[in-house]
């Protein structure tokens, strides 16, 4: 009973409430966005409009949402709609009353950025000393008020060799899951690609090595969300939509209500105040491009290119300017055979 | 017999247009088998299932199996016994992947 279907509106919007933030990392894609936010009014109307589309579920973002003056009654007001609300946030500002008021708002998972398992590599990473230590706490917090806990590591240059330090610290800490994100050249992380990415060969290492932590530790979900995993034959295939799921579960929206299809593609596809959520999804050429990729160069004999369909698409599309292009990550060589775990 | 319960974590959603089709097709009599109507999402795990996986998830609300078919065998046309093994067979694969819970 299991069958292919097109989604008529997204399951989950990745929402950067506002960009301001109170630190300065290094990899940041937003800090230099745009500042206009939605006013209050506009911001409620567009969570209804968002939950009557039929979207599951909102994560939060930015800059850091603990610094937007509403985040808090945006949220009690999303889940009051049904609506699944989580957060991503740097930790500063989530000591145990915070943590208690974000589990009242109705949050039911929360992901704390952290760098390194190392406080003077996140802290100087981050811009902000003591950082490492706040964020430690603030996973402390939202478990014990039973809220979900994650931690989001952006791999680059200065952890992808430590996936073992960062997962015996995610567990040390009790965290339900690590997310290891890949690195995806925009803003910031575009100006600071040469100092921070990694080679395709590095990655090839950093993803064999992250896939035997996944294999080898079950008391933590080990979670990696880049296509190109495929060529080391880890994809589960049946699980998930074929190669990002940007455009085809999820879809972004900015602080002034612009509508991307990830955070990542700074692509304008319509504004959540004045467009059909629905619509959008339904009739975006851009989304339409992404969910019919179509094979060039040395991905046109890759015979993985079914499950990673290119890779990650945002990346293709910053370093070489073409969505379609082999990810500039991809260790795979022209007719490359997957390796097995 | 033990009750079955949707797993709460699970985020699910009915597909109103691929529905309306489906009803449409099954009343023309064309073989619907492959058209989703409903997905269930659960962390990185998505299943998209047809209009029978669809009625059975919805009947998943803490009834036993003798119910769910019950209940079924009244909405479809079909012999009893394929219905239970469909059923069954469903639902098995629900409980593997975590999508339901079964309680005393
Ligand atoms: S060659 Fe293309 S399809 Fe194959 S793994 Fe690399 S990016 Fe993916």
């Amino acid at each position: 009973m299991k069958n292919e279907i097109m989604l008529e509106a997204p399951i989950t919007i990745n929402w950067a409430i506002n960009n301001s933030c109170n630190f300065a990392c290094r990899h940041c894609y937003s800090r230099n966005d745009t500042h206009d936010e939605l006013a209050r009014d506009v911001l409620f109307s567009c969570i209804e409009k968002v939950a009557k589309a039929g979207v599951l579920s909102i994560n939060f973002g930015g800059g850091e949402p603990l610094l937007h003056p509403y985040l808090l009654d945006i949220a009690s007001f999303a889940s009051g709609l049904g609506l699944r609300v989580s957060m991503n946030s740097n930790g500063w500002l989530i000591d145990a009353p915070m943590a208690a008021t974000l589990k009242a708002a109705g949050f039911t998972k929360i992901g704390i950025s952290i760098d390194s398992h190392l406080p003077e590599t996140h802290d100087s990473f981050r811009g902000m000393p003591g950082s490492h230590a706040r964020a430690v706490a603030a996973l402390g917090h939202i478990s014990a008020v039973g809220i979900a806990t994650s931690i989001s590591t952006v791999i680059c240059r200065i952890n992808n060799a430590s996936v073992k330090d960062l997962v015996s610290f995610a567990l040390d800490n009790r965290a339900g899951q690590i997310n290891f994100h890949n690195f995806k050249c925009s803003g910031l992380g575009l100006s600071n690609k040469d100092e921070l990415d990694l080679s395709p060969e590095e990655w090839k290492v950093f993803y064999r090595s992250a896939l035997a932590a996944k294999e080898r530790e079950k008391g933590i979900d080990v979670s990696l969300d880049d296509p190109i995993i495929a060529l080391l034959g880890a994809r589960d295939t049946s699980s998930m939509v074929k190669g990002s799921v940007c455009g085809k579960l999820s879809l972004n929206i900015k602080s002034n209500g612009d509508i991307t299809p990830c955070g990542f593609i700074p692509v304008v596809i319509g504004n959540i105040s004045t467009d059909d959520l629905r619509q959008v999804w339904r009739e975006s050429t851009v989304l339409d491009r992404m969910r019919n990729k179509k094979p060039t160069g040395k991905c046109s004999g890759c015979s993985k290119y079914e499950d990673c369909l290119g890779g990650c698409t945002a990346r293709a599309l910053a370093l070489t300017g073409d969505m379609n292009n082999p990810d500039p990550h991809c260790w795979g060589t022209e007719g490359s055979e997957s390796e097995s775990q | 017999m033990l009750k079955i319960q949707r797993n709460p974590n699970v985020m699910w959603r009915e597909e109103s247009d691929a529905l309306a089709d489906a009803q449409v097709g099954l009343d023309r009599g064309d073989d619907i088998e492959e058209v989703g109507t409903a997905v269930l999402f659960s962390g990185g795990a998505m299943l998209s299932i047809n209009l029978l996986g669809t009625e059975i998830w919805k009947l998943c609300d803490g009834r036993n199996m003798d119910g769910i078919v019950k209940e079924l065998f009244e909405q479809f046309d079909v012999q009893e016994e394929v219905l239970r093994a469909d059923v069954q067979a469903f639902l098995e694969d629900l409980l593997k992947k975590g999508f339901i819970t079964h309680e005393e």
